[in-house]
């Protein structure tokens, strides 16, 4: 059996079927893009927060732009190789458009990784700050390596300084009771069950230190003994049923109408029941200090809740947001919130916790203030005014509310906006602090945890846009893979196919770059709307 | 080098015209043949059906009877853990209601219904009446068979996790769905990211197989298989084919965003300000929108519809001509039809969003495109019913189903239309009403046409006729349930019946009592249907087995088919050998006329097959039998 038009198109068609295939499969994934486009479109047009625009570097953008651009012109001449039978010419061709789909992946792994390690933090009152932290040494908690090195805690957690730990027995989430059990060890401090515990006739004895195996055996208990009392209770509330449906004068009354009467006699089937274990109680001896990552801890001034249920009972520590290198400071959601409120933008900002604690920001603010009165006036006798006396060109929001690193390197060099010298690495990887570090370009800051509404990497969690970039560049990253290795197959394994049926290999190339071509496509258009607009 | 040799032996064979025996592993499980995975993609199919139907017994049970445990019959399935986890004190409880409800909607549509229509008769059948050797793409068939299992078993391993299975319905709109099982630490590892998983695999699964049988249906069609010679069928699956191609990519897209949502807390559906009971202001950058997931969702919900409806109506429009001897009336205004449905499915889909205030041009536009679509839904429904006029009806098994098919289709249709009304849809919005309205169209409609469809190919696929007196215990217990079980919806949710009520309205009894609250009287006096419809429910379920008993009773006990035709039938699956071997046809297949040429005038028997050559194209045979022919 043999399925037909494998190698030669149909007739009436005109194709084989490998190429219906394909554009089909393409129609479908114009679908799946058009999803993501659309959503973009939903998102942005839908934000009630000042849209990043041109938030991401440019140049390695527009590098990869050619790249993918000249991929797509050598995927065609390594089709044409095989058409004129030239192997030698698909193999070069072929082998460039592979090279260049590994270039582009690099551009975006750097581009990944420095957004990934890079902090943003936006406080209550809608300021944003961006940057690097600081390894709080002050929040050590004199912790050591293997290698008796400090281990510090990066300044993004919550410290809760603890007397006791509950657990619940059912969600204690393991990899967590062994860093708690870490971090008490390493400050030699002691965790042991605060009372007696009784399970199944067995007493465990308070002061039994913790441990994963006594968490789980009393987990165990737990489930035996809630499995128990469930059978026995569900026994007993059928019979109580039965029972009451048995009454003649219940002979004509439904379920709903007798329910508020029918309950289980708990003095009856007290002897059956055991005893429930749902949460179980630690002792820390001494009260020690324990950190967790800020998102999994839901904090209290005297409770602190991790997310798989465990309280901390205790003091709430200082936990400030420390930067090491503050690279950035954006006032323009401070300022989209104060004009709909209808006050006047400065004052706003002139209000902030940021300006009124930080001489440094300050002084950047007044640095940004005399720079933007600059540009305006340049812009006002650049394009002068409209007929109403109008200036014809105003600085930007950005330009106005936002100080961004290559501001703080502009002001650190004492020249104006726009002519600071960047370093080609900074281009790619953002501000080379080492480099700054010397004329203090950018200040350090402690922001305390009670301000702070949000705080992380530049991760999808920090705005919708980041969200939307981090999705479809990556879906996008996806099919440069895909077809990167769908085409290095034809290249490093095509030779056997082109020696039976050259035709064949053609084709299959053929239909591989026409994917190469869409998945050019969808970045030509990905370039523009995330980095350009 | 061991590869080499197999297959330079393969290839060996095949030159000497031998064929290569599979072993049991490729011949039935890793098979790469159409009907082997068509009968794969039935079986598993009817075993989330059943499945599907268990999760809605229980919650029957939650509903009519909230206050008492779970009966025993019902619960021995679930370990007694899990019963102390999820009931209590065997009561069926809010969370867990919500999990079976989602989980049925889910199990249901996506994995139950689809698959038994698109994958099992849709593979089975295409190729067969097209006359092609396979499918275009073998090994992506079966590629597409494996990513449905492990997508189907992803989800419903999420019943025995910590978080239990997604329980935010099965339509999962955010910002619910985003924080459900939130605390999980794990995400990976929540019911609702399960969920999500699932649904992505599922949805790759139905791309690579809508891409073969399109690329099937139009590249290998036989000699002389023009487009108007199509069976009915094989268009209902072009088109099936191309929404599931286009419309599902867009929930994908819904899918993949909810993911990060859930897994790296970003915020695609989540608006700024959020504030849960549990959480308090949560913890999130906000700016999202839970209107985009709807939109995304319902732009493949509703052509979902028709993906679910179109194999069905398909099965019936084969079965319908070969049972009353008469052709198919209307096929080429059946053809458009479906293909005008086909499109108009794209545009209808915020016509389940009224309640989202969209403002009165938009939602007017789309009352308008809702409206339309009934046109060509009614051309199909109607082209069946005249069918039916004046032909010589056969009552086989399948043409009992197909007969039922029509009136229960044609209600879930009709009560479709008030919904159709932005005004009142406000009313009728996630109510029962709505709930008995697509019921209607799914089971004993969409239902009934795909059993129709099994008792149709079972000769082919066994070679054995399956039992008239088991169909009969099967057929009419069922159709009567069914009425019992869904009209009553319709009552109860013209009264205000809310869908998501986990305890049947109970909780509202109490403020029947005081003379005030209306809507608690309301309540009291259609609450008893509850304990109807349960029952109706419960007994249809015990009369499923003797369908269950019948499948499985016939391979051997069944009656041997008399010949490759059984029916009598026009098409060229009837052509193949029974069942068909690999490679499907004995013979250079070749087609000579339409697909429904029965009772032809002049004909010498009551039907003429698409694969007999008409005596007029060959002048050699003229002179002896054409005058008498014509």
């Amino acid at each position: 059996m043999e399925i037909p038009y494998i190698f030669t198109p149909r007739k009436d068609t005109g194709m084989v079927n490998s190429k219906i295939a394909i554009w089909l499969f393409l129609a479908s994934e114009v679908m799946l893009f058009g999803g993501f486009f659309s959503s973009y479109v939903y998102l942005r047009l839908g934000a009630d927060y000042p849209w990043p625009e041109r938030a991401l570097p440019v140049l390695p953008g527009l590098i990869n732009t050619f790249v993918l651009i000249f991929s797509s012109v050598t995927v065609v001449f390594a089709w044409a190789g095989l058409k004129l039978r030239k192997w030698r010419m698909f193999q070069v061709s072929m082998g460039i458009t592979i090279a260049c789909a590994a270039v582009f992946m690099v551009l975006k792994a750097i581009e990944y990784n420095v957004k990934w390690h890079h902090q943003a933090v936006r406080l209550k009152d809608y300021t944003i700050l961006e940057g690097h932290l600081d390894y709080d040494k002050k929040a050590n908690t004199g912790e050591v390596t293997k290698d008796g090195k400090p281990v510090f805690a990066e300044a993004d957690q919550i410290h809760v300084a603890t007397e006791s730990l509950t657990f619940n027995t059912l969600r204690f989430h393991k990899p967590w009771v062994e860093e708690l059990l870490r971090q008490a060890g390493s400050n030699g401090a002691k965790v042991e069950l605060a009372e007696e515990l009784s399970i199944q006739g067995e007493k465990i004895p308070a002061g039994t230190p913790l441990s994963v195996d006594l968490l789980t055996k009393i987990q165990k208990n737990h489930i035996q003994s809630r499995t128990n009392n469930s059978d026995v209770r569900t026994e007993a509330l059928r019979a109580e049923w039965i029972a009451t449906y048995a009454k003649p004068e219940n002979a004509d009354k439904k379920g709903w109408e007798l329910a508020p009467g029918v309950n289980i006699d708990v003095a009856k089937i007290k002897d059956q029941l055991m005893l429930e274990t749902p949460s179980v109680t630690f002792a820390v001896k001494p009260t020690t200090n324990f950190w967790f990552y800020h998102r999994d801890v839901k904090e209290g001034a005297t409770q602190s809740r991790l997310r798989d249920d465990t309280v901390l009972n205790g003091k709430l520590l200082d936990s400030p947001v420390a930067f090491h290198n503050l690279d950035a400071i954006d006032f323009r959601h401070v300022v989209m919130k104060a004009e709909e409120k209808g006050i006047d933008p400065v004052v706003a900002i002139e209000n902030t916790w940021l300006i009124k604690n930080s001489k440094e920001a300050r002084e950047a603010w007044e640095w940004n203030k005399a720079q933007t009165a600059k540009l305006e006036q340049q812009l006002l006798e650049k394009h002068g005014k409209d007929e109403n006396g109008v200036a014809k060109r105003v600085p930007t929001a950005t330009e106005r509310y936002r100080i961004g690193w290559k501001d703080f390197i502009a002001k650190a060099d004492g020249v104006d906006r726009g002519k600071e010298e960047i370093h080609v690495s900074e281009e790619f990887m953002g501000p080379n602090y080492k480099l700054r570090e010397p004329k203090h370009t950018f200040p350090h800051l402690k922001v305390p945890r009670d301000l702070v509404f949000l705080s992380g990497k530049f991760t999808p969690a920090w705005n919708t846009y980041y969200a939307i970039y981090f999705t479809m560049t990556f879906l996008h990253g996806l099919h440069v893979v895909g077809g990167a290795v769908v085409l290095g197959y034809y290249l490093f394994c095509g030779k056997k196919m082109y020696q039976s049926n050259p035709e064949w290999l053609a084709n299959r190339v053929e239909v591989g770059g026409l994917f190469w071509h869409f998945v050019d496509l969808v970045w030509i258009f990905l370039f523009p709307i995330l980095y350009l607009m | 080098m061991s590869a080499h040799a197999a297959t330079a032996d393969h290839s060996h064979h095949d030159d000497h015209g031998h064929h290569h025996e599979p072993g049991f592993l490729q011949k039935y499980v890793f098979s790469t043949d159409h009907k082997t995975i068509g009968i794969q993609y039935g079986i598993t199919a009817m075993l989330f059906l059943l499945f599907g139907f268990y999760l809605m017994m229980v919650m029957r049970w939650s509903i009519a009877y909230p206050h008492e445990p779970l009966p025993g019959w019902m619960s021995w399935v679930f370990t007694d853990t899990w019963k102390a986890r999820w009931l209590s004190d065997g009561k069926v409880t809010g969370d867990t209601y919500n999990m079976f409800g989602a989980m049925h909607g889910t199990i249901m549509v996506f994995l139950g219904v689809v698959p038994l229509g698109f994958g099992a008769f849709g593979n089975y059948v295409t190729p067969l009446q097209i006359g092609a050797v396979d499918m275009a793409f073998p090994k992506l068939n079966m590629l597409s068979y494996w990513i449905y299992l492990v997508g189907g078993l992803v989800m419903c391993a999420s019943f025995f996790m910590e978080s239990g299975a997604a329980k935010s319905g099965w339509t999962n709109y955010s910002p619910l769905a985003g924080f459900a099982d939130g605390q999980i630490v794990n995400q990976w590892l929540a019911g609702q990211t399960q969920w999500l998983l699932g649904l992505v695999l599922l949805i790759t699964s139905s791309l690579l197989g809508s891409v073969n049988f399109i690329t099937t249906i139009i590249n290998l069609r036989a000699r002389g298989m023009t487009w108007m010679r199509l069976p009915f069928f094989v268009w209902a699956m072009l088109v099936t084919g191309f929404l599931l191609l286009l419309a599902f990519p867009p929930l994908e897209a819904a899918g993949i965003m909810q993911l990060a949502d859930r897994v790296f807390h970003s915020s695609f559906f989540m608006p700024s300000g959020l504030f849960t009971k549990s959480e308090g202001l949560v913890e999130l950058s906000g700016g999202g929108s839970p209107l985009l997931f709807q939109h995304l969702f319902w732009f493949l919900g509703h052509p979902e519809v028709y993906v679910l409806l179109l194999p069905a109506i398909a099965c019936v429009a084969e079965i319908i001509p070969a049972n009353t001897r008469r052709p198919l009336w209307g096929y080429k205004s059946m053809v458009y039809g479906v293909i005008v449905l086909g499109f108009l499915s794209f545009i209808v889909w915020a016509h389940h969003m009224y309640l989202t205030g969209m403002g009165p041009k938009i939602s007017t536009w789309f009352q308008i495109t809702t409206v339309l679509i009934s046109v060509p839904s009614v051309i199909l429904l109607t082209a069946l019913m005249i069918s039916l006029w004046g032909g010589s009806i056969r009552f086989t098994p399948a043409m009992t189903w197909a007969c039922a098919f029509i009136p229960m289709f044609g209600i879930g249709g009709l009560t479709g239309l008030p919904l159709a009304f932005n005004l009142v849809d406000l009313h009728l919005h996630d109510t029962y009403y709505v709930i008995g309205h697509f019921h209607y169209v799914v089971a004993p409609g969409i239902l009934f046409g795909l059993f129709a469809g099994v008792h149709h190919w079972y000769p082919k696929i066994t070679g054995r006729y399956m039992s008239k007196t088991l169909n009969h215990m099967h057929f009419w217990p069922t159709l009567i349930c069914m009425n019992f079980l869904f009209f009553p919806m319709l009552v109860q949710g013209m009264a205000g019946f809310h869908r998501r009520w986990y305890n049947g309205g109970d909780a509202y009894l109490a403020k029947a009592a005081d003379s005030t609250n209306v809507f608690g009287q309301t309540v009291a006096q259609h609450i008893d249907l509850n304990i109807t419809m349960s029952w109706a429910a419960w007994i249809m379920a015990a009369f499923q087995i003797p369908f269950i008993v019948n499948v499985f009773l016939s391979l051997f006990a069944g009656k041997k088919v008399g010949s490759d035709n059984p029916w009598n039938a026009t098409t060229l699956e009837w052509a193949t050998p029974t069942p068909p071997g690999h490679g499907n046809f004995t013979f250079d297949v070749a087609t000579y006329r339409g697909p429904y040429e029965y009772s032809q005038p002049g004909a010498e028997k009551d039907y003429l097959p698409q694969w007999e050559k008409p005596a007029t194209t060959a002048p050699a045979d003229a002179p002896t039998q054409a005058p008498a022919a014509h």
